[in-house]
């Protein structure tokens, strides 16, 4: 056997997830499905190569940043029957709360089970619906070359949700689902897998959280797939403390004539590597991705977005608004791909970045692959400080000097705080932002 | 040398080949063969010194594989590394006549009758700087304006002191390849407060098979000086692919403005991919000097494979840095093209205006790089990078990569990638324009913003050159 091939065939673990702690993940009790996607992406986990500083795609943001080995996967999550409310859960059918110990469904009325509407943890999914689980699970709306980290959270994920909306079924309020974890030294990789079903509309919330004194790792990963002229929408809203690391990889599928609405709000973490990846599959699809990043003190914000077209006749547009001041660091990276044969595509793609002080850097990569002609794509990126003008403006209307670039500061944002559906996120990233111009 | 050619006949104009004797040092590349081009160039020793510890730095290096090209691998060792033409006669105004037949062919003026082109020209062939003309002219000025193995004997320490400086033997894998084994290309000396009168020409040939090309040019601007600076290439259609990695480097003081414009037709291959230049070339500007001006200014439009990016590293107060590229693919060219602005003095400014157009089935890529340094102050950029498809196996990539390290810079970068507008072409041809005519007056306009920034002669060949090239492409 020549060397090249024994060298692909050894593994390659991250430290501490390995064939022991994956063993001890497969005898615990759980649907034969599941530990059968297990066994596939652990196979797949061993054999991609970590990441290094010298992949293009990890050359900004060094996995060595991410304290993999000193932290513990947190045993799978076990499914209580409550856990305290959030100030915000009325205005939502269902709230799933998780907490490092557990995590909870509740559920404020009966419309989804009227509606008919699936919302429960991976485990009793795969159990009662065996073959509608397992058809979306780690199923095409991923790459066909998955990550080293996309593979981690397919073996390793410790709380995983499936929600099914049927066919047809309009869903007003939706689903909150919170994330709280105080645990130290811990590591979380939840899983959502979210199927908008024909013709239905549906609206799902985030909101994650975990307490600022603790040094913690969240490796999320979200599945969505809206089918045939579906329209749905996620907002995420990330607040990780501040010793908290990220390394997300979501990916949307969108069929014929479906419309995907994704909303990502990063505050939160230390370190964090983030990937949104959306694919207009069909014709008439479309997809809206916009986003708001903000990098304070010695914050580091890596974000990839991927608008994939493979089919034609399909339209995305993206906004990313962020900003870095202190020492932050951001990283945006964004690519259009159109497919060969994906002719007739809109594509827009704006990247925005605010550097606020001296010593801030903002990295902004947009980028256009295109493999189709009779298409028109685009993007535009934008680097600077505040306009002095507009600055001076404010302040000759009487406004003092920190009054005035607050406002135009949040006027920055406001073009992507103003898509937000839900008045209550509005309200913490108002929060958010103004918290982090007065540190 | 053997005579037999092996130019294969097709639409490239300038594919045919000149049949005279050469002198060749045997393919492969090794110390020595580095020493005996030392030796032909009469090259003082510290010159030998310095091609040999770029050898050994390039032995050490892997060649780069992230632009988005593909290609089979270089055999480096397959590769003839030196070849002139035989008869050098010994009154070096005089040039070999078949040579002069060949650069007349090309409409190179070598003669200096044509001086009403009021272009000085130096013109290489294969490894050798064969004629530079306009020499009284520039002496009177105190311009120095000659290949650079005469440069190195002539004026040794002008060359040590600048040579290597912006783009170091350690630069890149290519960079390195070139500085040990370089054979020709241009100096240029503009002395302080020198308005150069005349546009300064290079024009490369390569002629020979399995010859690389490896020129390295030098321009020095002093004090508040200004120079324009042309280079054409050509090469005969082979079906064998053949190297050329040359190094550009450009240095501009104080007050200083250099303008450096490049056609670039290399051989391309022919409608199958089959043959055609590897264009492995590191430009290098830099603005040592406060309020410096250096611009870069290219049009695209051969070699099989183009991996360059000229740059311009402004260090200088108030410099500027200026790159204007049009890039045409066609058939199975592939363009891995764009530039880096690097800004490291205060009120440093840049702009980018690229203009990419793809035919058939060619991959043509904007890569390029907009870094602000921490400590430079109030610096701007403004990037513009359109891409036209023409046909629906074609690819149009951008990948600009923008980092700014202080709060008062301004960035702005666009990009866009469309179709020919059939409006446009609809409109055209109700008017009664033919369909190519249309198409290639819709793709004039396009690249207009670049074209107007060469000298008028060259303007117009690049246009007629741009038609050229889209022929038959359409539909």
């Amino acid at each position: 056997m020549s060397e090249a091939l024994l060298e692909a065939q050894a593994v390659d673990t991250l430290p501490g997830f390995d064939e022991t702690l994956f063993a001890a993940i497969q005898a615990e009790p759980q649907p034969e499905m599941l530990k059968r996607k297990r066994e596939e992406a652990f196979k797949d986990y061993l054999q991609i190569a970590s990441p290094t500083n010298r992949d293009e795609e990890w050359r900004r943001t060094d996995p060595a940043l991410f304290p993999i080995a000193e932290v513990k996967r947190l045993a799978t999550l076990p499914q209580v029957d409550a856990l305290p409310a959030g100030p915000s859960d009325d205005e939502f059918d269902v709230v799933i709360a998780v907490q490092a110990d557990g995590f909870a469904i509740m559920r404020n009325n009966d419309t989804p089970e009227k509606l008919g509407i699936t919302i429960s943890s991976l485990a009793e999914a795969a159990e009662q619906q065996p073959e509608l689980v397992e058809h979306y699970l780690q199923g095409k709306a991923l790459p066909a070359t998955s990550g080293k980290f996309e593979a981690f959270n397919d073996a390793f994920w410790n709380v995983g949700f499936f929600v099914h909306i049927p066919e047809k079924v309009e869903w007003e309020r939706g689903l909150l689902i919170r994330y709280h974890i105080t645990e130290p030294d811990s590591l979380l990789a939840p899983r959502l897998v979210v199927v908008a079903g024909r013709n239905s509309r549906a609206v799902i919330a985030e909101h994650l959280e975990s307490a600022d004194d603790i040094r913690f790792v969240a490796v999320p990963e979200r599945e969505l797939y809206v089918d045939e002229s579906a329209n749905f929408k996620l907002v995420s809203l990330q607040e990780w403390g501040a010793q908290s690391y990220q390394i997300t990889n979501d990916w949307g599928l969108v069929q014929r004539d479906a419309n995907l609405n994704w909303i990502t709000l990063n505050f939160g973490t230390t370190r964090s590597k983030m990937k949104f990846g959306s694919d207009v599959a069909g014709p008439g699809s479309a997809a809206d991705m916009d986003g708001i990043f903000f990098a304070s003190g010695d914050q580091h914000m890596d974000q990839r977005t991927l608008q994939i077209h493979s089919s034609p006749d399909t339209y995305s547009r993206l906004l990313y608004k962020g900003a870095v001041k202190d020492i932050g660091r951001s990283v945006y990276q964004g690519l259009i791909i159109a497919r060969p044969g994906a002719i007739r595509v809109d594509a827009y793609q704006t990247n925005n970045n605010l550097v606020l002080d001296n010593g801030a850097r903002a990295d902004s990569i947009p980028g256009l692959l295109i493999d189709a002609d009779d298409l028109k794509c685009s993007h535009g990126s934008t680097i600077g400080n505040l306009d002095p003008e507009q600055l001076f403006y404010l302040r000759s209307r009487g406004l003092d000097e920190e009054a005035a670039r607050r406002a135009l500061i949040l006027g920055f944002f406001e073009e992507v705080i103003d898509r937000i559906p839900q008045a209550f996120i509005r309200d913490i990233v108002h929060r958010n932002i103004e918290a982090k111009m007065e540190s | 040398m053997s005579s037999e050619s092996t130019a294969i006949l097709d639409d490239y104009k300038y594919g045919f080949y000149t049949d005279i004797e050469t002198d060749s040092v045997p393919k492969g590349l090794n110390e020595d063969v580095i020493r005996i081009i030392s030796e032909k160039k009469q090259e003082p020793e510290w010159m030998l010194e310095w091609r040999l510890k770029a050898y050994r730095w390039w032995l050490k290096q892997q060649e780069p594989k992230w632009a988005h090209l593909e290609y089979p691998p270089v055999d480096f060792q397959d590769i003839c590394y030196y070849s002139a033409p035989k008869k050098q006669s010994e009154n070096p105004d005089e040039i070999d006549e078949e040579l002069a037949a060949t650069f007349e062919k090309l409409g190179v003026p070598v003669h200096e009758r044509n001086r009403l082109a009021g272009v000085a020209v130096d013109a290489v062939f294969d490894s050798v700087s064969v004629a530079t003309t306009h020499r009284d002219l520039l002496e009177e000025k105190g311009i120095i304006f000659c290949s650079i193995s005469e440069a190195i004997r002539e004026h040794p320490e002008l060359v040590k002191k600048y040579l290597g400086t912006v783009v170091p033997y350690t630069d890149n894998y290519y960079a390195s390849l070139n500085s040990a084994v370089f054979t020709d290309g241009s100096f240029c000396y503009i002395p302080k407060g020198v308005r150069c009168p005349v546009d300064l020409s290079t024009y490369f040939r390569i002629n020979a098979l399995d010859t690389g090309q490896f020129e390295r040019t030098l321009i020095v601007a002093e004090e508040s000086s200004y120079v324009s600076y042309l280079e054409g290439c050509t090469a005969p259609s082979r079906d064998r692919n053949q190297l050329h990695a040359a190094v550009v480097e450009l240095i501009a003081l104080d007050d200083a403005e250099i303008k450096y414009a490049t056609v670039q037709n290399w051989y391309a291959g022919d409608k199958e991919g089959k043959g055609g230049i590897y264009n492995f070339v590191t430009k290098r500007g830099h603005c040592r000097g406060k309020n410096a001006k250096i611009s870069w200014t290219q049009v695209e439009a051969g070699s099989a494979i183009t991996w360059k990016y000229p740059s311009v590293i402004m260090e200088g107060d108030n410099s500027s840095g200026a790159f204007y590229s049009v890039a045409v693919t066609t058939n199975k060219m592939q363009a891995d093209t764009g530039t880096k602005m690097i800004h490291v003095g205060n009120n440093t400014k840049s702009t980018i205006v690229s203009k990419g157009i793809s035919a058939g089935k060619s991959i043509n890529s904007y890569r390029g790089l907009v870094q602000v340094m921490p400590d430079a102050a109030n610096c701007r950029n403004y990037s513009n990078c359109d891409s036209m498809l023409i046909g629906g196996e074609c690819s149009a990539n951008t990948f600009p990569y923008i980092e700014s390290e202080n709060s008062s810079a301004v960035i702005e970068h666009e990009a866009t990638t469309s179709r020919v507008s059939e409006d446009q072409i609809f409109y055209l041809k109700s008017r009664g324009l033919s369909e190519e005519d249309a198409i290639s007056m819709v793709v004039n306009g396009f690249a207009r913003e670049v074209f107007k920034q060469l000298p008028l002669e060259f303007s117009v060949e690049a246009i007629k050159l741009l038609e050229m090239k889209l022929e038959g492409s359409i539909g």
